[in-house]
């Protein structure tokens, strides 16, 4: 079976940024691929005016803020880095090894890389009374122009995710999230 | 052997189901307040819920039967325009700010797709085309939330503004194509299609990148009014029912027309129930909350040559009002103009108690501020509503969607005997008018409050949120034990008698000790000679206390005429008891 690859469009993020991103990029990936019976919940984003679709599912939403937060730690302790978040979906196959046992295998089947470049955004240091309205203008701007990116990944993800089904494994259980997943973050 | 399930039949109900389920997430996407209640989720899946394992709640009424969607067959296009509709002008034209098309089309016969399916991988391909159909869906919904008009959407679901635009809709199998001009102030954007047995299941979309022309903003519809006898007002009566918002109000005036100009078709639809029309026109239906009989004149249109559509395609609109159809959150309390021809009354200020046993003290009659069941307050916004209020909610929305859906039915039933006939005539045997007041004067505003008749002291002062008892509650709280005021008026408020007496009593009771005169004059002489003060200022206390002694036993008479009536009132209620 083929292992599909979608790499996103890179994302610059001020450490505060990364929660409200992430997870919104993060669950539109689950919506498109948790094909079990879902009550879609429209999610606003905190610094954005994009609203965004979760699969109602409260175990999922946890483990999604667990991995975030775990990314988030990593960035305080590694900043100005590039990194990855992959999520990955993948399939259980046992595979007869030996005579006595059988080893459980992943076979992954697709892999979403959300590519991050986290380094703290700082306003220009000069005269603050002269220049506040600069600095203002330059956050607006810059925060604008990132809501453009993350619409644009959105749309990437809903591209990607139509496109690209051939591979997709049979839905065998009645389940949220049909498929096994994977979070990863750098360690 | 069980039989197998036909391949052709499944799907063509997965794509019946399909497009049905779309047009219900791009309604409820963009048409305010034409969804039910948030899906509890407690409440189990229902099988409507399950297809395409999209739980979308219940659909509007126009969408209980998907078989009325498209009555020529899954072949047909599905085309939805989201429109803005100016509210104050009517003149004004409406503008399309999406335009999603849901069709199945047949691929060319030089497309490597045209190639029949093999019969062995029928059922492959359908399972295969429903796991697509899901994630498609998915995709669609997505897309309604990221485009600008999710934005518009957003602002006049949670506001309770009324603004100068409204969303409106129109489904139809066949739109006018946009002129150039148009088409340059479109983007598309395409989703990749779903084979399926019939062709290929393809969605697109046309939108404005940009409403920005579109100067939403809060309607001045509403004329500047005084409005004396508010929510909470110490004038209004508890009772009185404030009339429904200006929207809902302007909607009373618009009728529904349906205009059909339809035949029978011998063809079968598998998918419908028995008595479902079949048609070999295509037709349309828009929503518009607040317009009049339909004014607009789609032309009779021929479509482009080479189609694998029917050559004729003529069709008439009908509108109705989607919004008021479902109405399931409340209204702002707004008041009609009956209210500014009711008297103004001079009301005064709350004060504090009064302070002669005088016969000022009259009826107590005071508004219905505390009582939970009567909600004093604007209702809350929509999605709180909805979430506050589910029950009623639900009942009311059921309400609504009983008649409709019956009138919609009716409508289809009148299609069945329509003749066939020329294909732009013009056959009004089918067209018939709905009237939205019945609807349209359902207020799902919780602001019931009644205005009394006969408030005549409007010197009386309402110190304190009581509650309004009418006389069997007051029988009911004698009966109890506890002790009921009437100032003489049927309305009296007990609470507030008994909330004037604890005054009392407290005032009483907290009132500085009183000394003997003498003995305050003495020692308030003493204290004076011996702060330096002359004899008049002695005098002077004196003085206050006589003063205070004597309001002391006026307010023990008050006490003691209040315990008195009340008395007389007590038994004269259960001697009448029994």
């Amino acid at each position: 079976m083929n292992c599909e690859t979608c790499q996103l469009k890179e994302l610059e993020l001020d450490p505060t940024e990364i929660r409200d991103v992430l997870r919104c990029v993060v669950h539109t990936i689950f919506f498109h691929r948790a094909l079990g019976l879902v009550r879609p919940k429209d999610v606003d984003c905190e610094l954005f005016e994009i609203t965004y679709v979760q699969c109602g599912d409260a175990e999922l939403e946890k483990k999604i803020d667990e991995k975030l937060e775990q990314f988030v730690a990593w960035s305080e302790k590694h900043p100005n880095r590039k990194s990855q978040v992959c999520l990955s979906f993948y399939e259980v196959k046992s595979k007869q090894s030996s005579w006595f046992g059988s080893k459980v295998e992943r076979h992954y089947w697709e892999h979403w890389i959300v590519n991050v470049n986290v380094h703290p955004i700082n306003p220009p240091r000069s005269s603050f009374l002269n220049n506040r309205e600069k600095v203002l203008e330059e956050t607006s701007t810059r925060r604008s122009a990132l809501e453009t990116s993350v619409r644009e990944i959105l749309f990437q993800i809903i591209k990607f995710a139509n496109e690209k089904q051939e591979h997709i494994p049979p839905v065998t259980n009645t389940e949220v999230v049909s498929f096994p997943y994977e979070i990863s973050t750098p360690r | 052997m069980a039989a197998q399930p036909d391949p052709g039949r499944s799907t063509e109900q997965i794509v019946s189901q399909f497009l049905s389920k779309a047009l219900h997430a791009i309604l409820a996407a963009r048409i305010p307040f034409i969804h039910g209640p948030t899906i509890p989720t407690s409440r189990p899946p229902r099988k409507r819920d399950r297809w395409f394992h999209l739980a979308l709640g219940d659909p509007p009424p126009a969408l209980e039967h998907p078989s009325g969607l498209l009555p020529n067959g899954v072949m047909e296009p599905l085309v939805v325009d989201i429109l803005l509709s100016p509210r104050e002008d009517p003149t004004m034209p409406e503008a399309i700010v999406e335009r999603w098309v849901a069709q199945c089309e047949v691929p060319a016969p030089w497309s490597p797709l045209h190639s029949p399916a093999e019969s062995s991988s029928n059922s492959f391909l359908v399972k295969r085309t429903y796991k697509k159909s899901i994630i498609l869906l998915r995709s669609i919904y997505s897309v309604l939330r990221l485009l600008p008009a999710q934005r518009v959407f957003k602002m006049l679901c949670a506001s309770n503004q009324s603004y100068n635009y409204d969303l409106t809709y129109r489904v139809s199998s066949f739109a006018e194509p946009f002129s150039r001009k148009e088409e340059a102030e479109f983007r598309s954007h395409y989703f990749s299609p779903v084979e399926t047995q019939y062709g290929q299941l393809a969605v697109s979309v046309q939108y404005r990148p940009s409403l920005s022309q579109f100067n939403l903003e809060i309607s001045s519809l509403l004329p500047p009014m005084l409005i004396t006898d508010y929510v909470g007002s110490p004038a209004a009566d508890p009772m009185r029912t404030f009339p429904a918002s200006p929207s809902e109000r302007s909607a009373t005036r618009s009728s529904i027309s349906y205009s059909f100009r339809g035949s029978r078709d011998g063809r079968p639809s598998t998918s419908a129930p028995a008595s479902a029309p079949l048609f070999n026109r295509p037709h349309s239906w828009t929503g518009a909350p607040n317009e009049g009989p339909s004014h607009r004149a789609q032309p009779a249109h021929q479509p482009p040559t080479g189609s694998q559509r029917k050559p004729t395609f003529n069709f008439d609109e009908f509108k109705f009002s989607p919004p008021f159809y479902m109405s399931p959150t409340p209204s702002p309390p707004k008041f009609s103009g009956s209210y500014m021809q009711s008297p103004l009354r001079a009301e005064s200020a709350p004060v504090s108690i009064p302070q002669s046993g005088t016969s000022k003290v009259k009826g107590l009659r005071s508004p219905n501020l505390s009582d939970p069941t009567r909600n004093f307050l604007p209702p809350p916004s929509p999605k709180s509503a909805r979430t506050a209020e589910p029950s009623s909610q639900d009942s009311e929305s059921k309400s609504f969607r009983k008649p409709d859906g019956l009138r919609i039915s009716d409508a289809y039933s009148n299609m069945y005997g329509t003749p066939k006939g020329p294909k732009d005539g013009k056959d009004d045997s089918g067209r018939f008018s709905l009237s939205g007041s019945p609807r349209f004067t359902f207020s799902r505003s919780s602001s019931r409050i009644s205005v009394p008749d006969d408030l005549d002291d409007p010197d009386f002062s309402y110190p304190f949120a009581v509650d309004d008892v009418d006389s069997s509650d007051s029988q009911a709280r004698s009966n109890d034990g506890k002790e009921a005021l009437d100032f003489g008026h049927a309305s009296s408020s007990h609470k507030s008698q008994d909330a004037a007496v604890g005054e009392l009593v407290h005032m009483l009771k907290t009132a500085a000790p009183l000394r003997d005169s003498t003995y305050s004059s003495q020692s308030s002489k003493s204290e004076l000679q011996e702060e330096g003060l002359g004899s008049t200022s002695s005098f002077f206390m004196s003085r206050m206390a006589s003063d205070a002694l004597d309001e002391l036993q006026s307010y023990k008479n008050i006490k003691e005429m209040l315990l008195s009536q009340s008395r007389a009132k007590l038994h004269e209620s259960l001697r009448r008891n029994n």
